[in-house]
């Protein structure tokens, strides 16, 4: 943008006489003329925090707090916010996209796994990538993609037919296109990779169709794999013994969302989701490992240093499918690097994610299927009878979860964590299925007895030192949106309602909202372009960015 | 709810299923053209049944009654994309291109798409196939007037505001249902016509149906068929009833009055 008002200088000094002529050239070299995109080292992502005017991963940093150091709008002047522009999306559908923005571009996917690149102050298209996709696609919840990955001149992004795609950042031309998993066999992808060092690290889904997950590694230069981490053990290794007979080998445990690391541990943390079927554990018994857990991965190997199962032997889709955000947390006096994770199944958890040592965990939900978390391990003591039936059985949270994959979030000012949260219930079925591959294999599912309306939601602010609900800001009917938070003293994020809004991230109180008149299925995005900051968030098929009046 | 014959209704399904498969003569057809579900039995509706729990009921809902919240309609009803056995097979097979219906996997054979289709109408009936005990123009006369339903429900643009619209009740209620209404109104309330108690920021007391309420505001209609709009947190309290304004008919009127004026709702349907 600075670019072109600066050519257009030039272009209007050649017309004028002498004396002003000379004053516009000064002003011209005085004018930093920059052009719109510079390469993204793996050190400039390692501080990603120090360059806050840049988006540059899924979740901003690699520790995935969401916390933006950018404070040009706060609690005294957000609610002066303006929409700047807004971008249509072409193809209808649910926008789960968390663009990013590098030195003033714009990086949005769209659904079902399209790129575009757009000028970060005007929304305006520089180049997009369409991705040719099979008829026949095999996934359980909606044609979504949630953004992608960039190192050096390249994007990586997922895709529904499960392949992992490198995009020349300055052109939108494709650089290669390896497939991750069969697609035809129920794998899927739709999360934003994650890039550690020199390595492309991304999950999988299709946990609905008897998959076995997996994290894998990519060389970012050849798509050539490095690493695979099977989230199943196979026979021989530990773990397997976990699940009944030959159950492993479709056991589901995928890994659709985006995980975090630790440059100093040298430890990526990533989440694994429900086995499968999801609500037939007859066909699976045992804990079912490394189902609806954490693993903490060796960043050059992908070895598994270790791990912590939230929901053994779960039935009720319980995915561990949630962002890891690394802070640290005060333990006994002791300040001790850790991990915050409000779950699925209802329960918000502490750990020193140096040794994956469980700390505490309470519930921040409605819960009924366990009674509370075993004080020293962290395991579920559960409620008897709670487990789906042929004829079906209420219980909380429901399927969708307390939280689900929408990002938390954390500020380094208030030290409190942030979630979106649902206290809702619903009716769990089992049903008997044999695997067929590539067919769906869930075991049953569930219904609502009560209409949406009736449920509470509400955004929650947790401490993570004590895990107890400091405040809440209620929302209806439920909401996927995730949270960002700014040095400004603002938590931003949306609900299903077609609300975006900011609150004060001390006391929760409402500074601002919009309604944009369409659910918000992503979380909020901050940034800047010549000085001034904008947040941006995907509501409906459309990114709207804010900012203050010029 | 004796009143209703209803345990006759699954035999009369049943007929009305084997007549149509004794009809139907041809071969099994290959493409979606109207030639008649041949997969139709209690044992092919069973099956569909099956992989519609599997295959469909995460967005469509474990009891196929939708879910607004991915926009996967309700399945019970009157179908708004197709009117015949072949359009529902089309579009199971086809999918609904722009939206998040997908088609099904190419190799899933046409057998099971037509037991799909045959529970989807499974979880309808035929109405002029149901047996009721009461007299729809005896039923009219009630709601005009003894029972007064027109001052507050509207029929074909003639009534009240202050209950739902019944132009087409019978489409989407069961006759057990609509008795039920009547007698027990506060069984079932859609949040739309619950009603919020609103203490606007002039310190008035304002009292209506919930017309929309969202994280931030409510919109309400009063008695007198007033709007109003607040912004929650300008409003001094609101207070939210998930009741019915409705009274019970039950005691107001007869065993044979409530038949009636049940047989008149469930007469009202889109004209075919």
């Amino acid at each position: 943008m600075i670019k072109h008002l600066t050519l257009l200088t030039t272009a209007l000094a050649l017309s004028v006489p002498l004396t002003a002529q000379e004053t516009s050239q000064e002003q011209a070299f005085n004018t930093v003329i920059t052009p719109a995109f510079t390469p993204v080292t793996w050190e400039r992502l390692v501080n990603a925090r120090n360059e806050p005017e840049n988006w540059m991963m899924y979740s901003g940093t690699l520790d995935s707090q969401r916390y933006s150091l950018l404070d040009e709008i706060d609690t005294d002047n957000v609610d002066q916010l303006e929409m700047k522009w807004a971008y249509q999306i072409p193809v209808i559908d649910r926008a789960e996209t968390v663009p990013l923005v590098v030195d003033g571009i714009m990086f949005i996917t769209e659904a079902p796994s399209n790129l575009v690149a757009v000028d970060a102050a005007t929304g305006r298209e520089y180049w997009r990538y369409d991705h040719d996709l099979p008829e026949d696609l095999r996934i359980c919840c909606g044609r979504n993609n949630r953004g992608v990955a960039i190192l050096g001149e390249t994007l990586f992004m997922s895709t529904l037919d499960a392949h992992l795609v490198a995009i020349d950042a300055r052109t939108g031309n494709v650089l290669w296109d390896v497939e991750v998993a069969p697609y035809e066999a129920g794998y899927s992808k739709t999360a934003a990779p994650l890039i550690v060092k020199d390595l492309v690290v991304t999950g999988i889904a299709g946990g609905e169709f008897g998959i076995r997950g997996f994290i894998d590694a990519y060389d970012p230069a050849t798509g050539e794999r490095v690493w695979r981490t099977y989230t199943i053990p196979g026979p021989g290794e530990f773990g397997n013994d976990t699940w009944s007979g030959d159950s492993w080998r479709n056991g589901g445990s995928p890994t659709w969302i985006t995980g975090s690391y630790d440059p100093e541990l040298e430890l990526i943390y990533w989440g694994t989701g429900n086995p499968g079927p999801d609500w037939n554990g007859d066909v699976r018994l045992g804990d079912n490992l490394y189902s609806d857990s954490v693993l903490a991965l060796d960043a050059d190997t992908g070895n598994l240093e270790w791990y912590f199962q939230f929901t053994p032997h779960d039935v009720h889709d319980y995915d561990a499918i949630q962002v890891p955000i690394l802070a640290d947390i005060e333990v006994e006096g002791e300040t001790i690097p850790g991990m915050l994770w409000a779950n699925r199944n209802g329960f918000f958890y502490t750990f020193n994610r140096a040794t994956g040592e469980f700390i505490q965990g309470k519930p921040y939900a409605t819960v009924t299927w366990a009674s509370g978390l075993d004080p020293v391990t962290g395991r579920p003591i559960r409620v008897p009878g709670m487990a789906p039936t042929y004829e079906g059985i209420l219980v909380s949270p429901p399927i969708v979860g307390a939280t689900n994959w929408y990002s938390p979030g954390y500020s380094q000012d208030t030290g409190l964590f942030y979630v979106t949260s649902f206290d809702g219930v619903q009716e769990f079925f089992k049903r008997d299925e044999d695997f067929e591959e590539g067919q769906r294999y869930t075991g049953g599912g569930g219904r609502y007895t009560q209409p949406m309306d009736a449920f509470h939601s509400a955004i929650r602010a947790i401490d993570p030192n004590t895990a107890e609900i400091v405040w809440e800001f209620p929302i209806m009917p439920r909401s996927s949106a995730g949270i960002t938070t700014t040095a400004g003293g603002l938590v931003f994020t949306g609900s299903a309602d077609g609300y975006f809004f900011a609150l004060d991230a001390e006391s929760g109180e409402e500074l601002w909202n919009v309604s944009l008149g369409a659910r918000v299925h992503a979380a909020p995005m901050t940034f800047a372009v010549d000085g001034r900051q904008y947040v941006t968030i995907a509501s409906g098929n459309v990114v709207y960015t804010f900012g203050l009046d010029d | 709810m004796a009143r209703i014959p209803t345990s006759k209704w699954p035999g009369l399904l049943a007929a009305t299923v084997l007549m149509t498969y004794a009809v139907s003569s041809s071969g099994p057809p290959v493409h979606g053209e109207d030639a008649g579900n041949l997969y139709n039995t209690e044992f092919d509706i069973r099956v569909g049944q099956r992989y519609f729990e599997r295959q469909c009921s995460r967005c469509h809902g474990f009891d196929a009654r939708g879910n607004d919240e991915v926009g996967a309609p309700d399945l019970t009803g009157t179908l708004s994309n197709a009117s015949s056995d072949a359009g529902i097979f089309n579009i199971i097979r086809e999918g609904i291109q722009g939206t998040a219906m997908l088609p099904v996997a190419a190799d899933v054979p046409d057998a099971t798409i037509w037991q799909l289709v045959a529970y989807i109408n499974s979880l309808r009936y035929d109405p002029d196939s149901v047996i009721l005990a009461g007299n729809a123009e005896a039923g009219e006369r009630l709601f005009y007037g003894q029972a007064d339903c027109d001052s507050c429900h509207m029929v074909n643009g003639r009534g009240g505001r202050q209950g739902p619209e019944l132009s087409r009740v019978g489409e989407g209620q069961s006759p057990d249902e609509l008795m039920t209404a009547l007698v027990a109104p506060d069984a079932e309330v859609d949040p739309r016509w619950w009603t919020l108690r609103v203490t606007g920021p002039d310190g008035v007391v304002r009292e209506g149906f919930r017309m929309g309420e969202d994280s931030f505001a409510v919109r309400i209609m009063d008695a007198d068929n007033e709007l109003w709009a607040f912004d929650k947190n300008e409003i001094r309290d609101y207070e939210r009833s998930e009741t019915s304004t409705m009274p019970s008919y039950d005691q107001r009127l007869s065993e044979s009055q409530l038949d009636d004026l049940v047989a008149y709702l469930f007469s009202l349907r889109r004209e075919q």
